[in-house]
């Protein structure tokens, strides 16, 4: 029977319902330290002293660790601003300025409280508003010197962290051209990911090595972090990774595990560290605020001649990964709808906050937002019917994006707008007073970075695929990646185990982000699966007299076609080979090729093309409750393609909590800043949507296979959080015959809009 | 920190005289708990009167509802009598927490926590509860109101035990109803809560009249202001009586600056109109 297409039983199912999953948070050795960071308490200051002396005090104290002691360079992913420690200003509220070691975590946690740092404050630039003021206060007087891997130029100048233009120049024709122009500012605030299980690492040194334990989701890129900070080789450090409970793109970069790792050097000793509940949020890498201000010449007939779009978006004070989505709104504006030309200018800005970074469908709810409010705005001052108007506004197969990549399959759209309606219809969804309906679309890209893997067929003719793609919850290994082995052996999913992830023992891996480890992962494993395939093939022939072409594998068995009795078990082959030949195993890489672009499109592009692009169409029902203001979500449609489904279950999954997620940057989710400083501290004060106000989400999974996918699959888990807070934004401005132009709608907003209609 | 398990009402007040202001009740939990965590509460000793048999009932005493104090919300929530004679505490409980919360948390743990946002307690003050407090020294009655002293502060002494509430039931014509305002549609706290008994002689005349709100930083209360603008007036008038009074709720909330006492003063006419109407709704329905 084919493993694909069914939901078999994640292979960490029973130990994580049980409780007996280990995952980061978990791990403990003997003879271990923990230490814990002292932060910055304001935003932006001079360091002027730390006094280690109340720490000191403290039963169990090692010692207080500062600037001083640790490497004084300045690293990152991009830009390398960010310093171990601060050392003479800091940047941000939460900014490690000093760590304390302690035989106890009680007692390291009591340090970093303790710990008295003088710092004279200064006015904090808070907005990205006032950061690029004329004569705004520079977060980094310094900026200049940074470096910027690869030397790329990407536009850096001042509080401008990274900028991004795409300008044909021909805009102002296409605007004197105009009937009438539709113009909005659309303005979003953070969202936390609100992982379950805080960011930890566990850190040993022996022989010149380090060794790190973590829950990360991209352990070559903590390996190659750590070495940057620490200022050694690569090779010098191992990661191996764990359970994890949570990251949603939190626990793609370094954290914890720089300071870890220098102490076990300093005491050759285990040293353990973990965030509290507030360390996580204020050092959490939240999708980034943003204002995105689009204006768009309309003509008569529906035409878009252009499209001028101006976003600003919020890095915080560093520069983390901003600069490289900084490409994203390229693959957003002027690509499913049809505009003649289009302006896009992105600004990445730094101010005195947390750094910003990737959270689930980086940028993209929020640029969605942006583009699909504005459809609305323009069917309406058109007074077209809006489903009718982005159907004919649909790009076309072979359409152009704006870097000049092909739309190959953007008909796949036109398909969802008829399965979304078939489910419900658009003429009645949405009816009645206080009652409104909305659409969103998106196309989303599948993460192109390299995998490896390596399939080994064990003595006892099951599999083993070895390899560092990283277990983030989606099932993607658990599952996806044990199905397409399995497919491709002719094994049962129970029959193939997936390693952990560990950067001395497998190929590199980018990673669990951007829904890749399916697609590119899932395909290392189909190549080297149809290697091993192939030498189980040569053996068996020589064990059944009989010609390789002419053997079949179905369930763990080999057998001659059409002579069930001539056959041999995997188990069978596999322990001859061994001894003759020597022990099957294959391994193969996997990088999903640029696709065709225009290089020249725009200046500071790091992210040059949107390859294996999947479909996606949302639709939103809501009511709203006119004394308090209140939005409940009534039905929520999502028709997505994913190329080919291997774990439907898992898909739907995703789904389902993507648009959770969702709901809660839509509607009731806060992260406030004020003056630099975040307003929420607790889950309490959070509003993290819960079971009773996320509806049944629909699913319509369609298929499509792609060509270079396993078995056809592409990317689907990130996704389904992208479309959502633009579907629902559209939904309730629907109902209250009032344009929704910032999120989240909180009750006041639209009481504010229904009174304004009034 | 010390845990003990008491069996019957005798023991729990022999320990809370024990241990005066060391001793600490625990029912539920769903309060102490978060409270011990925080590090807001430690004391010496948790008295657990959970196993204590008979502070579990609702029962009929001489046609007054009386209601064991280890009562849960669930219980309150599911209870037919109190569906019956206590709409507005039966919707009151089902607005507390999430069903998780509802299965631990008892009515006395609501009552004596007498948070600013506890959900039960509006709906108590429309049914005029008497409290019993018992102690080693003997017992006591006290009505609800007194025993409210301010955000969190009661009338209860550290060697008392809330044994039971009594309420006055609905009467013939009269309709009452809870109705609570939150962010999310569960597991968060009132914004507001808004509870009113309306009693309707024949003639229609509305002769009985009680509103009671939670939410702000002010313990429940009763809103005697706006009782007395609905007072005397006649269901069939024009609603826009109504209105009038949630004015006179919202005055009520004061003018506090805080974006969550905007959003309170806000909705409170439009929740009063609504509850109001459901009310008159209801007796005009039983009534033809
Ligand atoms: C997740 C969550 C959500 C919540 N949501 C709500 C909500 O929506 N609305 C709401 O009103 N509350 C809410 N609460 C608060 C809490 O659940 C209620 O106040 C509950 O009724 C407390 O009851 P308990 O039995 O758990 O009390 P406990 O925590 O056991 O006790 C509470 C207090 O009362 C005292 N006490 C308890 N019983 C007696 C007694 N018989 N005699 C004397 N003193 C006594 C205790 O010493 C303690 O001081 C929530 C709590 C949680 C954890």
């Amino acid at each position: 029977m084919s493993a694909l297409g069914t939901s078999p039983e994640r292979s960490d199912a029973d130990a994580k319902l049980r409780g007996q999953a280990v995952y980061g948070a978990d791990l403990s050795k003997t003879g271990m330290l923990w230490a814990a960071l002292a932060r910055s308490p304001v935003a932006a200051g001079h360091l002027r002293a730390i006094d280690p002396v109340p720490a000191l005090r403290i039963d169990g104290v090692l010692e207080v660790v500062t600037a001083a002691d640790v490497p004084d360079w300045r690293t990152g992913v991009i830009v390398s601003d960010t310093p171990m420690l601060a050392a003479d200003y800091v940047a941000y509220e939460g900014e490690p300025v000093a760590i304390v070691v302690a035989e106890s975590r009680a007692a390291a946690e009591a340090g970093a409280r303790s710990v008295a740092v003088d710092i004279e404050p200064v006015e904090p630039v808070s907005t990205p508003e006032q950061a690029l003021a004329p004569g705004a206060r520079l977060v980094h007087p310094e900026w200049n010197r940074f470096a910027v891997a690869g030397g790329a130029d990407i536009g850096r100048n001042g509080n401008v962290v990274a900028e991004v233009v795409h300008d044909p120049g021909d805009l102002d024709e296409a605007f004197a051209a105009a009937d009438f122009v539709v113009e909005g500012t659309y303005r979003t605030l953070r969202q936390y990911q609100a992982h379950l299980e805080p960011k930890m690492a566990l850190a040993t040194y022996e022989s010149g090595r380090y060794t790190i334990e973590v829950s990360h989701q991209y352990p070559f890129r903590l390996r190659d972090r750590v070495a940057q900070i620490l200022g050694v080789a690569p090779s010098a450090v191992r990661v191996v990774g764990h359970h994890i409970g949570g990251g949603f793109g939190a626990k793609l970069d370094v954290s914890l595990e720089a300071f870890a790792a220098l102490l076990a050097q300093r005491y050759r000793r285990p040293v353990r560290m973990q965030h509290t509940a507030l360390e996580e949020r204020l050092a959490a890498p939240c999708r980034a605020n943003a204002i995105t201000a689009v204006r768009s010449a309309v003509r008569r007939d529906g035409t878009i001649l252009a499209t001028d779009v101006e976003i600003v978006s919020d890095s915080g004070a560093y520069a983390n990964n901003g600069p490289a989505l900084s490409s994203i709104p390229m693959f957003v504006f002027g690509s499913i709808y049809r505009v003649d030309t289009a302006r896009i200018w992105t600004r990445n800005v730094y101010t005195n906050t947390a750094p910003t970074g990737a959270y689930r469908g980086v940028n993209g709810p929020w640029l969605v937002f942006a583009n699909e409010r504005h459809m609305d705005a323009i069917a309406d001052a058109l007074g077209r019917d809006r489903r009718e108007f982005r159907l004919a506004s649909l790009a076309r197969d072979g359409d152009l994006m704006r870097n000049g990549q092909p739309l190959e399959q953007v008909s796949i759209l036109r398909e969802a707008f008829d399965r979304v309606d078939d489910l419900s219809g658009w003429q009645d969804a949405g009816a009645g007073e206080l009652r409104g309906v909305g659409q969103a679309a998106a196309i989303w890209l599948t993460n192109p970075m390299p995998g490896h893997a390596t399939v080994k067929l064990n003595e006892d003719g099951t599999a083993t695929v070895i390899t560092s793609a990283t277990e983030n919850g989606s099932g993607a290994v658990a599952t996806g990646l044990r199905q397409i082995a399995a497919e491709a052996l002719g094994l049962a999913t129970d029959q193939v185990t997936v390693t952990m992830p560990d950067t001395d023992a497998t190929g590199y891996d980018a990673g669990s982000q951007g829904s890749r480890t399916t697609h590119v992962v899932g395909r290392a494993i189909a190549d080297a699966s149809a290697e091993v395939r192939s030498q189980v093939l040569d053996q068996a022939s020589q064990m059944l007299e009989a010609a390789a072409e002419d053997l079949v594998i179905t369930d763990g068995v080999v057998s001659v076609a059409g002579v069930p009795t001539a056959s041999v078990t995997l188990g069978q082959v596999a322990q001859s080979v061994t001894w003759t030949e020597g022990p099957i195993a294959a391994g193969a890489s996997y990088v999903t090729p640029t696709p065709p672009h225009d290089p020249l499109c725009a200046t500071g592009m790091l992210i040059k093309g949107w390859p294996t692009p999947t479909y996606h169409l949302h639709q939103a029902e809501v009511s709203v409750d006119a004394v308090t203001g209140h939005v409940t979500v009534d039905r929520y449609i999502v028709c997505q393609e994913v190329g080919r489904a291997i774990h439907p279950d898992a898909i739907t999954g995703q789904i389902q909590g993507g648009v959770a997620q969702g709901l809660g940057f839509a509607l009731s989710e806060r992260v406030d800043l004020d003056h630099g400083r975040y307003v929420q501290r607790t889950f309490k004060q959070h509003g993290l949507p819960l079971a009773a106000d996320v509806p049944r989400v629909e699913a319509i999974v369609m298929e499509h296979a792609d060509p270079a996918g396993p078995f056809g699959a592409k990317g689907a888990a990130e996704p389904p959080v992208v479309p959502v807070a633009a579907a629902v934004a559209n939904a309730v401005a629907d109902a209250i015959g009032a344009p929704i132009d910032s999120l989240p709608i909180r009750p006041e907003d639209v009481l504010d809009a229904l009174e304004r209609t009034q | 920190m010390r845990f003990c398990r008491v069996r019957s009402v005798a023991e729990a007040v022999d320990e809370l005289s024990r241990w005066g202001t060391e001793g600490r009740i625990l029912a539920g939990g769903t309060d102490v708990m978060p409270q011990y965590l925080r590090g807001e509460q430690s004391p010496a000793v948790l008295i657990d009167i959970s196993g204590i048999d008979g502070l579990g009932g609702i029962s009929d005493v001489g046609g007054v509802t009386s209601i064991g104090a280890l009562v849960t919300m669930r219980r309150l929530a599911t209870a037919s009598l109190i569906a019956l004679r206590h709409p507005a505490l039966s919707q009151a409980a089902a607005a507390v927490g999430a069903w998780q919360t509802q299965t631990v948390a008892t009515l006395g743990g609501n009552i004596c926590t007498a948070a600013a946002t506890a959900d039960t307690l509006p709906a108590l003050l429309i049914a005029d509860a008497q409290l019993t407090l018992v102690s080693k020294s003997g017992r006591r009655r006290i009505g609800l109101e007194d025993f409210l002293a301010g955000s969190g502060a009661t009338a209860l002494r550290p060697t008392e035990l809330l044994r039971a509430v009594e309420l006055e039931p609905l009467g013939e014509r009269s309709s009452e109803g809870y109705l609570k305002v939150a962010r999310r549609s569960a597991m968060d706290l009132a914004v507001v809560g808004l509870a009113l008994r309306l009693d309707v002689a024949p003639s229609g005349v509305i002769d009985g009249v009680r509103i009671a709100m939670c939410g702000g930083d002010q313990s429940a209360h009763r809103v005697s202001a706006a009782e007395s603008a609905l007072l005397g007036t006649r269901l069939s008038d024009d609603p826009g009586a109504f209105g009038e009074v949630g004015a006179v709720l919202a005055d009520a909330v004061g003018s506090a600056a805080l974006p969550e006492a905007q959003y309170r003063r806000r909705v409170l006419p439009g929740l009063f109109d609504r509850l109001a109407r459901r009310c008159a709704g209801e007796i005009a329905g039983a009534g033809a």
